[in-house]
């Protein structure tokens, strides 16, 4: 065994570099985001009629969009509400997911089928689709977003809890915990939860993208954050009439969106290949 | 022989998903220690796992003192009978104090660094976490983690296969010295020569021999017993032999070692029922003839 | 075959393994053994060049080859061909999906060798193999199977010496047994060299001929295999004799 596991080890490891790419992109855009108020030129809704739709220049950086609003402003704090919609949906749906799907996976039985049974259900919509019906239903607001993402995000973290715990639960410490009849409550929490949590957090980083972009789809559609919340989403949706003749409406808000997302997802590829030494042979 | 044994296993048959893979075992945890030997795939783990009331069998019963695993005081079980699993059955995610503090009330958690001494191990080792120990003093930390609850009996799966030799020699010292019961699963038979009075061989999911240790190996009356003991390689001895083709799954019916035995004769087409002999139980047509060979080796 | 002057291995500035001495000649049988962290299986894995994150100096030739000084091409032409490696679980290096005909034809094939049904057939019957293991896939076989399938594989592409590195710590005593006698035969009928890396005393005491023990690195001890074991000079051989349970 020793020998193979070596000469992985010398595989040139790129992936480690874009993870770390990934990390610093999104520490800046968390940073920015908090710092809003601080980084920010213009008070956050300051309209000024006059200085409608200024092309990019010294005073606006990222230039001013319909109503005079300067656009670098807006996409600071357009961060804020783009970061908040993805951590309140990734913890929403891991908190519930991983629950649930950890006492599937250690459990077995009837009580796995039946969880499982219900994540099919709701795996079933497309996701969007569903979030879009919600969202109909409810008051289009942010946190309307947030929940109707939620519902449909938190299947896929059952589903790989209870999988990852699945195989947990046949390591032999657990098999030595129940020898020493701790009650199952217990060993689920003091060693599957934490032993199950690495592909967890992995997925997480991954998702992180995919909800900014499915928050900012549900703004662009109207159904998400309105006016005049500041929200990446809303502003391509606001500005891609303009997209011909005022370029830089759209473009900063959609450039926001897509190097979060595309962060994201660098950061957890790089961590997934870092957690797994198996895939990073790959 | 009078007293009751512990821990019985009365015609047990188990498997996964419907599948058998251990076929009507009976067997006694007698006291002097008692090893199970099989190679991969004889299902002495899955016994095992029986015997810790890990796993329900398909037909039979273990039984536990008087009463069946299934009616049994769970409670009064699990402080009777510990398992020590090879050195990586700690939570990699503990500090080792954590894993052996799990076995113990909350009153007496302070008993640790007395555990971890008991096992010659440096009590400060306790806040490590199991990465940061060599396999020997994980090990070792598994045997304080069972002995935490003061138990009778300890089934003991591969504790010493995946150390150093010399690391091995002092775990199974260790092992020898503990005042408790042990049901050994191994194939080392070296170990098991060590450490049990009575040994039992499985192989493809039966007991094919049972019988005083030191005789067993000696004098096997079953022709697997004798392959495994010929495969041993020993210092300076003859290299190793190896009887008949390893590769023969074994039959469906009949005698399951047929298909690699050097002895089979049309009458192990029927499966040979358990029987005693010469102070064995041995499940074998011609274990008579075995035994003979086996005297005219020793001369 | 092999021969090794004053070998250094070194990460990082850490000396990993440093073996003064060491010759294998054909037909000859020499073991290393130690335990683990001893540095036996670096030395191996050294003497193939399989270890480019370390800094290795020294005098290595295999089958004639300066294998420290060698070309990328010339240490593929060795490496492939005239000296093998087999590792502990060849399994898990065979790509599950093809079958083991196809896998050794490629192999042939990829060394400019005649892969002709009958060569096939006749180094798996080497290893005392049915040659309708060829049309199964490495998972179909068993850990032993697969084991003397490499050693075929290698005896097919022409190995003259091959380097072993616990060939059979993953198997069950019957079937080590088995692989042990097959290397035998092969030494006997064909002058194989083998070069052996074992924690097992035992086993090594019954097919080499001569022995280094290894210890944190260095070669405590090193001379031919009965009179190491019967009298061993170093307390490190004599402590690993006396653990033999």
């Amino acid at each position: 065994m020793r020998g193979p596991v070596r000469l992985r080890r010398t595989l040139p490891r790129v992936p480690d570099r874009l993870a770390g790419l990934g990390g610093v992109l999104i520490a800046l855009v968390v940073l920015a985001a908090v710092f809003a108020p601080l980084l920010a030129p213009y008070p956050a809704d300051e309209l000024k009629p006059a200085e409608a739709l200024l092309p990019p220049d010294g005073a606006h950086w990222f230039g001013t969009d319909q109503v005079g609003r300067d656009i670098l402003t807006r996409v600071l704090y357009g961060g804020r509400t783009s970061l908040a919609v993805a951590a309140a949906v990734l913890a929403a749906s891991a908190a519930v997911g991983v629950t649930l799907g950890v006492v599937a996976g250690y459990a077995g039985g009837w009580l796995r089928d039946v969880i499982l049974r219900v994540t099919d259900v709701f795996l079933a919509f497309p996701a969007l689709l569903l979030s879009l019906a919600l969202a109909v239903v409810l008051q289009p607001s942010v946190s309307t977003a947030v929940v109707a993402i939620a519902v449909t995000w938190w299947p896929w973290y059952t589903r790989l809890a209870a999988s990852v715990a699945a195989s947990v639960a046949t390591r032999p410490y657990v098999d030595a915990a129940r020898c020493l009849g701790v009650p199952a409550p217990m060993i689920v929490l003091r060693h599957v939860l934490p032993n199950s949590l690495t592909p967890v957090l992995v997925q997480i980083s991954l998702d992180a993208g995919g909800v900014i972009l499915t928050a900012a789809a549900l703004s662009y559609l109207g159904l998400g954050a309105q006016e005049p919340t500041a929200e990446w989403g809303l502003m391509v949706q606001q500005g891609q009439s303009l997209f011909t003749t005022n370029w830089w409406v759209v473009t900063f808000p959609g450039l926001a969106i897509l190097v979060t997302a595309f962060a994201f997802n660098m950061l957890g590829e790089g961590l997934r290949n870092a957690l797994d030494p198996r895939r990073a042979v790959r | 022989m009078t007293a009751m044994p512990l821990l019985r296993a009365e015609r047990v048959t188990l498997g996964y998903g419907g599948r058998a893979v251990v076929h009507e075992v009976s067997l006694d945890v007698t006291e002097g220690g008692v090893g199970l030997i099989g190679e991969s795939g004889s299902g002495k783990t899955t016994l095992a796992r029986a015997f810790l009331g890990l796993l329900t069998p398909m037909s039979g019963n273990i039984w536990y003192g008087n009463q069946t695993l299934k009616k049994a005081d769970l409670r009064a079980f699990r402080r009777d009978v510990q398992p020590v699993f090879q050195a990586e059955s700690l939570d990699p995610r503990m500090r080792v104090g954590a894993s052996v503090a799990e076995a113990l009330p909350r009153a007496e958690r302070h008993r640790v660094p007395e555990l971890l001494g008991q096992v010659g191990l440096d009590p400060e080792l306790a806040g490590r976490r199991p990465h940061q120990l060599s396999g020997g003093q994980r090990q070792r930390v598994v045997i304080a983690r069972a002995l935490a609850v003061s138990p009778r009996l300890l089934i003991l799966d591969e504790p010493t296969s995946a150390l150093d030799v010399t690391v091995q020699a002092r775990v199974l010292d260790l092992l020898a010295g503990l005042g408790t019961e042990r049901l050994l699963i191994t194939h080392n038979l070296a170990v098991v020569r060590r450490l049990c009075r009575t040994s039992h061989v499985m192989f493809a999911g039966r007991l094919v021999e049972s019988g005083p240790t030191a005789d067993l190996l000696a004098r096997p009356a079953h022709p697997y017993t004798r392959a495994l003991r010929d495969a041993v390689p020993r210092l300076g001895g003859a290299p190793p032999r190896a009887r008949g083709r390893a590769e023969a799954a074994p039959a469906g019916s009949g005698c399951p070692f047929r298909p690699r035995c050097p002895l089979a004769v049309a009458a192990c087409e029927s499966a040979p029922e358990p029987r005693e002999l010469d102070g064995r139980r041995v499940a074998c047509h011609r274990a008579e003839d075995v035994l003979a060979a086996a005297v005219g080796e020793v001369s | 075959m092999i021969e090794v002057r004053d070998l250094r291995v070194r990460y990082g500035g850490r000396l990993a393994a440093h073996v003064p001495e060491l010759d294998v000649a054909a037909g000859e049988c020499v073991a290393i053994v130690g335990e683990s962290g001893s540095g036996k299986s670096t030395t191996l894995l050294s003497l193939l060049g399989l270890l480019p994150d370390a800094d290795v100096s020294g005098n290595v030739r295999v089958c004639g080859v300066d294998v420290l000084s060698a070309s990328p091409r010339e240490l593929r032409a060795v490496r492939g061909a005239r000296a093998a490696l087999v590792i502990q679980s060849p399994q898990a290096a065979l790509s599950p999906a093809t079958r083991l005909g196809v896998l050794m034809r490629r192999a042939l094939r990829l060394h400019g060798r005649d892969a002709g049904e009958r060569v096939m057939a006749e180094a798996v019957e080497s290893v005392l193999l049915d040659p309708a293991i060829l049309r199964r896939r490495p998972h179909e076989v068993s850990g032993g199977q697969a084991q003397r399938f490499a050693i075929a594989l290698a005896i097919a592409l022409g190995a003259e010496v091959i380097l072993a590195d616990e060939p059979t710590s993953a198997l069950d005593v019957t079937v080590q047994a088995e692989v042990v006698g097959v290397l035998r035969r092969l030494r006997e009928e064909r002058g194989l060299a083998l070069l052996l890396v074992s924690h097992d005393l035992a086993l090594v005491s019954t097919i080499a001929d001569r022995v280094l023990v290894m210890r944190d690195g260095e070669v405590v001890e090193s001379g031919p295999a009965g009179r190491v074991l019967a009298e061993p000079s170093h307390p490190y051989t004599r402590e690993l004799l006396e653990a033999l349970p």
